[in-house]
């Protein structure tokens, strides 16, 4: 048995510690943000936050994150209303700042790997609200296990979002 | 091969008339239901006969319109990243019917029990007039009637707006006018559903000028976007059943390997895991997917195959193809372009450029790899959930590899990875797997497919190699053109787990084929440089790699992926022409506007002539050189005329000769497909395909030995990351008069390579002929 908090809800689950936690989330929690793209850390399409942290759920083992702050792509609009202290009431009619302006730039295609973008988007923006091209492209390229990689080709648009997210987090809305 | 521009000969009418209202289900909605003997050609008898099927011929089937005056569409296409169905879609039968895009609250795309006309996910806009918009201009006419009927009215007298009908100082809306009645209107409809091409909607209903557009033109967003963003979609990779089953294959040792014997599970370490045998097929089941994959882990290890050495080893590839493959067996194609006499002319050319042009196979290369859930019933019925871009041709594979009819077959449709074509004929690899999964075990078996099996098992883009001759005139214009297209068949449509379990699945590719899964190499690159004189083209086909030698009748197995074969036949055109250019002296972008009378080409063109700010000068630059640890720029230009769309783009590249690195800086494209339906999408569609495009060029190359794949991973097939990713302009030309939308999914992701090679010749003075341009063979090709 191991504890697990994720979005904020402590869960006992029984499962082996060397489960990948990708398994656990799709299958035990019923938490599908997180896609299974390749199980080698090499894509981001599994990411959550672990501590904050960017981190590869398909190769992380429950084990090793047993009591850290996992956050999936669910959890972004309870972590947005936390940090800007908004009503239960409001919390429930937003979405993350960065899920947000993913819909204004119409940012996916398919959007298979969006939920490690805006995972390493949400990383990127709370410890740099105000981020250049290039620290973007770094941070994306550079800053995880391996580049985000998105098989159909929406870079561009992913930029446009993160700058786009960095203005409404910026206005506080 | 059959093409979707192929229009329909016949022109029945809609036949309308209407009894009491049938209450179904509480709602409210407009039936149309087939009345007396109807002209109907091909299969739709057959279609319509099915079980579990809708009635194509009926217009509710396609369309409803509820009493509170929103609408309900449905297509067989299935979405794949373009938003067609969610965008354009919507537009174009909001369009037609006069209500407002908001009104059309519902899109049922893909289900092969609710949705009538089955097909592929590509081609959505149909060469401006997919099936959804002439059963819209259908219903619009019935309605009409019905209108004029009820206001007394004659109908040339009504006039709609936001689905309100007026004239004559009366008004009715949709929903007041179809409340409590059911209509009865048939929609003529040819084709074979199960077929790649599915049905089609026959006939000439009157359409909306496109003088009174007011939806078609608008930047509408996707309405599936926020729920794949607020992770509220549900995935093909999220559907669970009760007592579901995870899977893991393992997939044969090589690609001609038979089965020896099937590993036995450790029970000690994974209890609740299952092998299942069948013929060369094996897979492992367990309650637990981490079970599973540990368990089909530790089976792989102990299953023994056969060797098989059949391939020829990507090293060696080109020389395979071109001496080895049998090009004699498969008829040669000429295209309808060739004209002229081009032999003396080439022969006493004074100015002539003669180059052989190869192309790698490519992978679709999806990033989720392919899954699908089955669950076979105890009564014989199947139901798989699964992402694809065939669903109906996929029911037909697999109640062909089961012995039953496609009645018994429902394919549910779900949101999943793009996979670029992959499926557009029937399946992409877990669906049949997880049927004689289930089949075997009796409960609902869901398979996952691994990185590694996706990079090896899955089919490729064809590999290709194209000979080209031009010959200039003395006034440097080209007098005679001939290319010759050589490419193993780019299309199986036999699902894997069916072939490797021994079960009946359609031919492999052969000569004679009554789909396009034939040996026969189509001329898929329209022609455009029409004022010359002689052109021959030719397309020349062969059988797949490795596929008569396996044991499985495998080999490398290939299928179409985005811009399907034209990929292969447009990049050494185009490097050619630039080619071409540069003998003559001329600029490519000025040289290639000499050799055109289309406007629309021109148009392009000089599009990306002004957006990119081209230097308008010969190729190479005079200070061209090959050598040297400094970054050396260059431009190259390429066009291509895609399903009604004309296509120009330009790449401005950086190359390291000391490294071979190829970066490009700036890429410039310019589309003129027609009407633009949805600016904004479009323009997304477009800039996602400019990215795969340099990945083509630069990138990807599936490596494999002469037993099978050996590019497994992320690492071993690299795609483009965030730093890759060029300054892209995109301009994009609204053309009204053309009448008619063209497509914007396909297209850009084939023009980077030939633009980035002539850019290459342009920067160093040296034209590299084979991709992928990737830095190890830049290096070596430079010191050539």
């Amino acid at each position: 048995m191991v504890t697990l908090n994720v979005n904020g809800v402590r869960h006992e689950v029984q499962a082996s510690g060397d489960t990948p936690l990708l398994y656990v989330l799709r299958n035990d929690l019923q938490l599908i943000g997180p896609q299974f793209g390749c199980g080698l850390a090499q894509c981001g399409a599994c990411s959550v936050l672990v501590d904050g942290k960017e981190s590869r759920s398909c190769v992380t083992s429950i084990s090793d994150v047993a009591n850290h702050e996992i956050v999936t792509l669910e959890g972004l609009p309870a972590r947005w209303a936390k940090q800007k202290g908004l009503s239960a009431e409001q919390a429930n009619n937003t979405l993350h700042p960065v899920q947000q302006a993913w819909i204004e730039e119409q940012t996916p295609q398919c959007g298979f790997c969006q939920n490690g973008m805006m995972i390493k988007a949400t990383e990127l923006l709370e410890s740099n609200p105000n981020p250049s091209l290039a620290q973007i492209k770094d941070a994306f390229t550079n800053s995880g296990p391996s580049p985000n990689l998105c098989r159909c080709g929406t870079y561009l648009a992913i930029i446009q979002a993160v700058q786009n997210a960095a203005t409404i987090m910026a206005k506080g809305r | 091969m059959a093409t979707m521009s192929e229009r329909p000969a016949n022109s029945v009418g809609p036949t309308l008339s209407r009894r009491q209202f049938v209450k179904a289900g509480g709602a409210l909605f407009v039936t149309f239901g087939l009345v007396g003997p109807q002209v109907l050609k091909g299969a739709t008898e057959k279609a319509t006969a099915l079980k579990n099927t809708l009635d194509p011929t009926l217009g509710s089937s396609w369309i409803e319109i509820h009493a509170d005056n929103t609408v309900l569409i449905r297509t067989g296409k299935s979405d794949f990243g373009q938003g067609s169905t969610f965008t354009a879609y919507r537009q174009i039968v909001a369009e037609e019917l006069s209500v407002p895009f908001d009104a059309i609250t519902t899109v049922i795309a893909g289900h092969t029990d609710r949705t009538p006309d089955g097909s592929g996910a590509f081609d959505f806009l149909g060469h401006g007039t997919p099936n959804i918009r002439k059963a819209a201009a259908y219903t619009y006419q019935a309605l009409l009637d019905l209108g004029s009927e009820k206001l007394k009215v004659p109908k040339d007298k009504l006039s709609v707006e936001d689905g309100v009908i007026s004239g004559g100082g009366k008004s009715i809306s949709y929903g007041d006018l179809v409340k409590n009645q059911e209509l009865k209107l048939t929609i003529p409809v040819k084709g074979d559903l199960t077929s790649i091409f599915g049905l089609t909607i026959d006939g000439d209903p009157p359409m909306k000028p496109v003088s009174q557009y007011k939806i078609i033109g608008k930047s509408f967003k996707n309405s599936v976007t926020s729920s794949k963003v607020a992770a509220k979609e549900t995935w093909a990779t999220d559907v669970r059943l009760p007592g579901m089953l995870h899977a893991r294959i393992v997939h044969p040792k090589t690609l001609g390997s038979t089965l020896i014997s099937a590993g036995k599970v450790d029970k000690a370490k994974f209890p609740n895991s299952q092998v299942i045998v069948k013929g060369n097929l094996v897979g492992v089941v367990a309650p637990n997917e981490w079970e599973a994959i540990q368990a089909a882990d530790q089976v792989a290890a102990d299953t023994k195959w056969t060797a098989w050495k059949g391939l020829p080893g990507n090293a060696k590839l080109y020389k395979h193809l071109r001496e080895e493959a049998d090009w004699t067996t498969t008829p040669v194609q000429k295209s309808d372009a060739s004209k002229g006499d081009v032999g003396p002319v080439l022969a006493s050319a004074t100015k002539k450029h003669s180059a052989t042009y190869q192309l790698s196979y490519m992978k679709h290369a999806p990033i989720g790899p392919t899954m699908a859930l089955a669950d076979v019933k105890s009564d014989g019925m199947v139901h798989i959930y699964t992402h694809n871009q065939n669903l109906q041709a996929l029911r037909g594979e697999i109640a062909m590899m089961l012995g039953t009819t496609p009645d018994h077959v429902i394919v549910h449709s779900y949101p999943g990875p793009g996979h670029y074509g992959r499926s557009n004929g029937g399946n992409a690899g877990a669906e049949d797997e997880a049927v004689l999964l289930s089949q075997a075990v009796g409960k609902p078996v869901r398979v996952q497919w691994m990185r590694a099996d996706d990079m090896q098992w899955s089919t490729q883009a064809a590999a290709a190699y194209s000979d080209v001759q031009i010959a200039l005139d003395d006034k440097g214009k080209m007098a005679a053109y001939q290319i010759d297209h050589y490419m193993p068949a780019m299309q199986d449509d036999r699902p894997i787990g069916a072939v490797l379990a021994g079960l009946p699945t359609m031919p492999a590719p052969q000569v004679k084929s009554d789909s396009v899964t034939s040996t026969v190499n189509g001329i898929e690159d329209p022609w455009v440089y029409k004022p010359v004189a002689n052109v021959i083209e030719n397309g020349h086909g062969t059988f797949q790699v490795g596929q008569k030698d396996s044991p499985l009748a495998v080999g490398l197995r290939d299928h179409s992926m985005r811009t399907p074969g034209q990929f292969q036949q447009n990049y050494p055109r185009e490097l050619a022409i630039s080619e071409a250019a540069a003998l003559a002296g001329v600029d490519a972008i000025q040289f290639r506007i000499d050799h055109l009378s289309e406007e629309r080409a021109i148009g392009v063109l000089k599009a990306v002539q002004d957006a990119s700010g081209w230097d308008t000068r010969p190729s190479p630059r005079r200070d061209a050189a090959a050598t040297g640890s400094d970054p050396l720029r260059g431009r190259g230009v390429s066009l291509m005329l895609r399903s009604g769309t004309y296509w120009a783009c330009t790449c401005h590249i950086a190359v390291t000769p000391s490294t071979g690195k190829v970066v490009v800086e700036k890429y410039t494209i310019a589309v003129d497909p027609g009407i633009i339906v949805n600016p904004a999408q479009l323009k997304r569609q477009v800039e996602g395909g400019a990215v795969m495009g340099v990945s083509h060029a630069l990138f990807e190359e599936v490596m494999f030995d002469e037993s099978g794949i050996t590019t497994d991973d992320w690492t071993s097939y690299p795609i483009p990351t965030m730093a890759d990713v060029p300054e892209i302009k995109v301009v994009l030309i609204n053309n009204p008069k053309v009448g008619a939308y063209g497509g914007g999914s396909e297209a850009a992701n084939a023009l980077a390579a030939p633009a980035i090679a002539a850019a290459l010749q342009d920067a160093t003075g040296k034209v590299m002929r084979r991709l992928p341009m990737k830095p190890a063979y830049v290096l070596e090709f430079l010191k050539t």
